[in-house]
């Protein structure tokens, strides 16, 4: 009873500690996006590097506590699922990103418009260089192929 | 709630729009998605026919049972002169009819005030003319409004005489060969009549009022037709369409263009789309000439005949009185 109670306590951290992941922490969830369903023992051997079982366990715990994971005992062992898929995890993440800026002051709200702004502006100004330089090789084909 | 005899009849029919065409809507929403990639499967041209029809399916549908069946069996089976009692559950289901019906034609109205309050604007601020003044040696068929404008404005506004809408930045930004295929790719909206497709798109009813619930198969067909009018503008021609491509991305870094009305076309109307549509361009194997894929003669008589069968077996007198038996129970 006390260990659900204080699990339900720290799985009631705040929304932005919650969706902040480590490289480890990052590294398990994407597995866990990509099997579903997994054990400490089914998840060792996907890492990209080799770590102690009680570590990726202590990490797994530690997302479950952080409301990413959801799991249930099976064989003595607990298995591990995700909580929401990963679009849903970016989702929340940029909701809890925009929302932590627009509760601050006027120029913080302001800056995160131009911020968003200039980054939608590059990303526009990129892919039309990407699309240009297909033309621009797509012209030289036809020149190649003897097409005007 | 006791109704007169043409109160009764317009709640009745209201109410068997409102139920048929929630019925239809319902199973076109939940096909939208099969239904797409089907016709992802399929030439541009036939893709945006075959989303349109998909999407006015409920609304024609619900209109041709109510004007061929319960119009005719209530006028020719309930007799006048008598006031009835109508259930609250009809007089609800005519109410929302009725709804659906008002926001339709509301928000065309709206949408046919703003495309000729826009289209009359852009005549007496631009010039129209046969030929664009600019760098090209275009042949234009259509009258053309030159704007004398920075945002890159090419559009297509207006129903009945759609009149072609260029600014002067986008003149001076293309190349001749560039505008000629630009040119030929809002001509090929004008002779597909993609203006009064969407006039017909709006006039149709929602499932529920207010609810665009239908916007899935919308958007796709909006979608198909620019790629249908690609295809119709480069003509198998691969230097033509990588010009079109070129012309796509200049006007695309001009910046955005003002939003237009609903009821226009313009050469970049769906940004989100850019990247797939120059690659489409740029692929020579993905194109395919226009209309490449005709409905075979033998199909379109076997419709046209399944299509008379049923409105034989649908006109009978036996299907009216069963229709009269069913809006009375729904009139209870």
């Amino acid at each position: 009873m006390i260990r659900f109670l204080k699990n339900r306590i720290h799985r009631g951290a705040s929304p932005s500690q919650s969706l902040a992941l480590g490289t480890l922490e990052f590294e398990l969830m994407e597995i866990l996006w990509s099997n579903g369903q997994s054990s400490v023992r089914d998840v060792v051997p996907k890492l990209s590097r080799p770590l102690a079982y009680t570590t990726v366990m202590t990490t797994l715990d530690r997302l479950f506590k952080k409301g990413l994971l959801d799991r249930h005992k099976s064989d003595r062992a607990f298995v591990y699922s995700p909580s929401f898929s990963h679009q849903e995890w970016e989702r929340r993440r940029a909701g809890n990103l925009v929302a932590g800026f627009l509760s601050g002051p006027n120029p913080s709200r302001e800056l995160l418009l131009s911020c968003l702004l200039d980054a939608v502006g590059e990303h526009d100004a990129t892919l039309l260089d990407d699309l240009e330089k297909k033309i621009r090789n797509r012209r030289k084909e036809l020149l190649r192929q003897g097409q005007p | 709630m006791i109704l007169p005899y043409l109160l009764r009849l317009l709640c009745l029919c209201f109410a068997s729009f409102f139920v048929l065409n929630a019925a239809a809507g319902l199973i076109v929403r939940f096909s939208a998605k099969s239904a797409i990639r089907f016709a992802e499967s399929r030439s541009p041209n036939a893709a945006a026919r075959f989303l349109l029809i998909l999407r006015l399916l409920p609304f024609a549908l619900a209109t041709l049972f109510v004007s061929a069946l319960c119009v005719p069996s209530y006028l020719w089976l309930e007799p006048g002169a008598t006031a009835e009692r109508v259930g609250i559950t009809c007089a609800i289901l005519g109410i929302l009819g009725a709804a659906t019906w008002s926001v339709s034609i509301a928000r065309t109205i709206r949408s046919l005030r703003a495309s000729m309050r826009y289209s009359w604007l852009c005549r007496s601020v631009g010039h129209e003319s046969r030929q664009p003044a600019g760098p090209s040696s275009v042949f234009v068929v259509e009258p053309v409004v030159v704007l004398q404008e920075e945002a890159p404005i090419l559009a297509l506004s207006g129903l009945l005489r759609p009149r072609l809408l260029i600014s002067r930045s986008v003149l001076r930004a293309l190349s001749a060969e560039e505008l000629d295929a630009a040119l030929a790719h809002e001509h090929a909206h004008r002779t597909s009549r993609d203006n009064v497709k969407r006039l017909l798109i709006l006039l149709a009813p929602d499932m529920i009022p207010f609810v665009r619930s239908l916007r899935l198969l919308e958007h796709s067909w909006s979608k198909f037709a620019e790629w249908a009018a690609d295809d119709q503008a480069t003509a198998g021609d691969s230097s033509r369409a990588v010009c079109l491509a070129a012309a796509l991305v200049q006007v695309a870094r001009m910046g955005s263009a003002p939003r237009l009305p609903f009821l226009s076309t313009s050469l970049l109307a769906c940004d989100s789309d850019l990247s797939a549509r120059v690659d489409r361009l740029l692929c020579a194997d993905a194109m395919t000439l226009p209309h490449a894929s005709k409905i075979r003669p033998g199909v379109r008589t076997a419709g046209l005949m399944l299509v008379g069968a049923l409105a034989a077996l649908l006109l009978a007198p036996s299907a009216l009185s069963s229709v009269h038996e069913l809006l009375e129970f729904l009139l209870r």
